[in-house]
């Protein structure tokens, strides 16, 4: 018995070698892959409400967001950067002066790029702001473009969406990083107070937003999503002509599109709204030449979403399926994201993120490693706006696209 | 479940070592038996039985729990003031644990080579404070109090080397080596309390608590060494005992990869720090032996 316990000892060893293998490190691939952060602000009487998050070269994330200004009807800026692990690295507060900051956070030129708007002109500036945010350089534009709703990067240019309250006119417009309006060309949003209301409405606080947005077909028309004609309406256009080529329309300011992403010519992934209702639409074909209407589109409803709900949509790759990410809002204040097959428009799967504090979507990025940036509003102690960021894995993605 | 099981075995072995021969009960009978032996074949047995034998035994008792920090993390990133003031306040050796332990004893000149599989429920508790002030209105206030208790249950295997200081009927010992603990379970607990001076008046205020299965947040494994002293006193055919040992963990209790993996946990901003584990670990128990039992020999060593 004596000699088999000693026999029993030779396995020690091996033992110490697998219990060795067991151990478990953090590493730092461990913390850039997966974070959730809660980027907190003492201040009582501040609110931060995130727009856009972009990732910058050394591997961290740029946060544009507005906040609460006590003097002002406007919202002021604020931006953030964390490194790669989400760790907070620095902040600014731009001065009150400039207000309204509009996404989306564009890359040109090693730089990043936001419109915003003079609280006194209501005038549209151009905002570069370097990655370390010790760079900020805040520029009006040549031509006389108000109230900024919407841009996005078009090329090396910028597709602006603003609002021209003197002449009633939704005016898409391109941009260059150097501050000079290459092309412009105004819609008409209608005649009557009425129709201005919400659209000023959306600019100050507490009132009513709307998913303005711009884009591009590839290699074809531009879009914007704004007020035309009476309506809140997906307008596209050669940018030549006050007429817009087509025209996806709404149903007043209570129906429209809430995100739209065009994927090849006219298939496009969108989401829309309607008097409270939600439909995401992850394979729609939506002509650009011909005048419809957003009901003319059913789509998959999801009841959970809040009425009106934010959506944002993104294209990237998920364990080898080109796939499209719905990130939207619940009623139960949690952020969803809703993976679909961009070939088939088939539900690959779905993931929450937020418990215990409301949380509400602002952006979702795909990131250098293939993972998933989540940016979204975090009302800490269930009443305190702050900005939080919720990175994916590529691994955990890839278990919720699989079948 | 794994736990009661262990009991069972436990149990069972201990009624089979009371049931068998030889014990204080068959008393005069016994000294007849003695008194045919012959004086030197006594000695004998009484070396053979002294100087090697194996103990098995139940001991079982309770815990306390310390949590070293070697690396923070934090769900909370602040923005406007020092991240020192997000950090955790941990509580040491304050929540009280338990654990059953077999014990397995080669025992050999004073020296004894242990093995004590023990199942080890364990409780630490860590502490945010969050305030939320307005420096122009001191009525624009709140704080809020996280405090998060972690439970969790392991498989601890040590092995241990022990040395009786004295061959007498009560016997102090010293012991120590090392251990691997395998996680069995674990989960949190999180109350969230505070005080609100906004709405109207100083209101205090303390919501149901958030509970959680947290196996996922913690290392499948972790190792460490331990020592301790204590005492056996021999009674009969078995010894009780009492120690007190020290378990210092050597490596890391947490899993870095599942850090955020539980939303609920992440949507309160809480995000476990690297940690090893400390325990002090209080145990009574009983061990009998195994070998001359199953003969007609009685304990013999009862000096």
């Amino acid at each position: 018995m004596y000699r088999r316990f000693l026999l029993t000892l030779w396995l020690l060893p091996v033992l110490v070698m697998f219990f060795t293998s067991c151990v478990e490190e953090t590493t730092p691939e461990l913390e850039e892959e997966k974070f959730a952060r809660l980027y907190d602000d003492n201040r009582f009487n501040e609110s931060i409400i995130p727009i856009d998050v972009a990732q910058t070269t050394d591997g961290g994330y740029l946060v544009l967001a507005k906040r609460r200004l006590p003097e002002s009807h406007f919202t002021g800026i604020y931006l953030m950067k964390v490194n790669s692990r989400g760790e907070f690295e620095a902040a600014q507060e731009l001065d009150v002066q400039y207000v309204n900051p509009v996404g989306e956070l564009m890359v040109a030129d090693g730089n990043h790029y936001f419109f915003c708007m003079d609280e006194l002109t209501v005038q549209t500036h151009l905002v570069r702001v370097s990655e370390n945010l010790e760079d900020i350089a805040v520029n009006p534009l040549q031509a006389g473009l108000t109230y900024p709703a919407a841009a996005s990067l078009q090329g090396n240019e910028f597709l602006l969406l603003s609002y021209d309250h003197m002449e009633k006119l939704s005016v898409l417009s391109l941009v260059r990083p150097d501050g000079v309006v290459t092309a412009s060309q105004g819609y008409d949003i209608g005649v009557g107070d009425e129709v201005e209301e919400p659209i000023i409405n959306h600019f100050i606080g507490g009132g009513k937003k709307f998913p303005f947005q711009t884009g591009r077909i590839p290699g074809g028309a531009y879009f914007f999503n704004g007020f035309y004609n009476y309506t809140f309406s997906l307008v596209f256009t050669d940018l030549n002509s006050e007429e817009p080529m087509g025209v996806v329309q709404g149903q007043h300011d209570d129906g429209g599109f809430s995100a739209v992403l065009p994927i090849v010519s006219t298939k496009f992934a969108a989401a829309r709204f309607n008097f409270g209702d939600n439909f995401l639409l992850p394979n729609v074909v939506l002509p650009p030449n011909a005048i419809t209407s957003s009901v003319d589109y059913p789509g998959n409803t999801l009841p959970e979403l809040v009425p009106n709900a934010t959506v944002k949509i993104l294209r990237t790759t998920i364990d080898g399926t080109q796939t499209l990410v719905f990130a939207s809002e619940t009623r139960s204040k949690q952020i969803a994201l809703l993976f679909y097959d961009e070939a088939t428009g088939a539900l690959l799967g779905s993931h929450y993120l937020g418990f215990s504090n409301p949380f509400e979507v602002a952006s979702v990025i795909a990131t250098e490693d293939d993972g998933l940036l989540v940016c979204g509003t975090a009302y800490l102690a269930g009443r305190f706006p702050r900005i939080c960021l919720f990175k994916l894995p590529k691994e955990e993605l890839a278990e919720k696209v699989r079948r | 479940m794994k736990g009661l099981l262990l009991i069972a075995l436990v149990s069972f072995s201990l009624t089979s070592a009371f049931s068998q021969p030889g014990g204080n009960k068959s008393g005069s009978r016994k000294k007849n038996r003695v008194s045919y032996m012959t004086k030197d074949r006594m000695q004998r047995e009484e070396n053979k039985f002294l100087e090697k034998q194996w103990w098995l035994g139940l001991k079982g008792g309770t815990n306390l729990t310390k949590a070293i920090v070697t690396k923070h993390f934090s769900g909370v990133s602040p923005a406007n003031y020092p991240i020192a003031d997000a950090l955790k306040e941990y509580e040491d050796f304050k929540s009280y644990g338990s654990q059953v332990t077999l014990e397995g004893t080669f025992y050999f000149r004073q020296l004894s080579l242990s093995l004590q599989p023990t199942y080890s429920r364990s409780r630490f508790v860590y502490s945010n404070y969050y305030a939320w002030s307005d420096p122009e209105n001191a009525g624009h206030s709140l704080e809020l109090h996280y405090r998060q208790t972690q439970k969790t249950e392991h498989l601890v295997i040590p092995l241990l080397v022990r040395y009786d200081i004295t061959a007498t009927r009560l016997r102090p010992f010293i012991q120590a080596g090392a251990f691997a603990a395998l996680l069995i379970n674990a989960g949190k607990e999180v109350t969230i309390s505070g005080t609100d001076y906004a709405s109207g008046g100083e209101h205090e205020f303390s919501g149901d608590p958030i509970i959680v299965g947290a196996k996922d947040l913690f290392a499948p494994a972790f190792y460490g060494l331990m020592g301790g002293v204590g005492a056996h006193y021999h009674q009969g055919n078995i010894r009780l005992s009492l120690d007190i040992s020290y378990r210092y963990g050597l490596t890391n209790i947490v899993s870095p990869a599942n850090r955020y993996g539980n939303d609920r946990l992440a949507g309160v901003g809480d995000a476990m720090d690297d940690m090893t584990m400390d325990n002090i670990v209080i145990s009574v128990g009983c061990v009998f032996p195994l070998r001359f039992l199953g003969n007609a020999y009685k304990a013999v060593d009862n000096k």
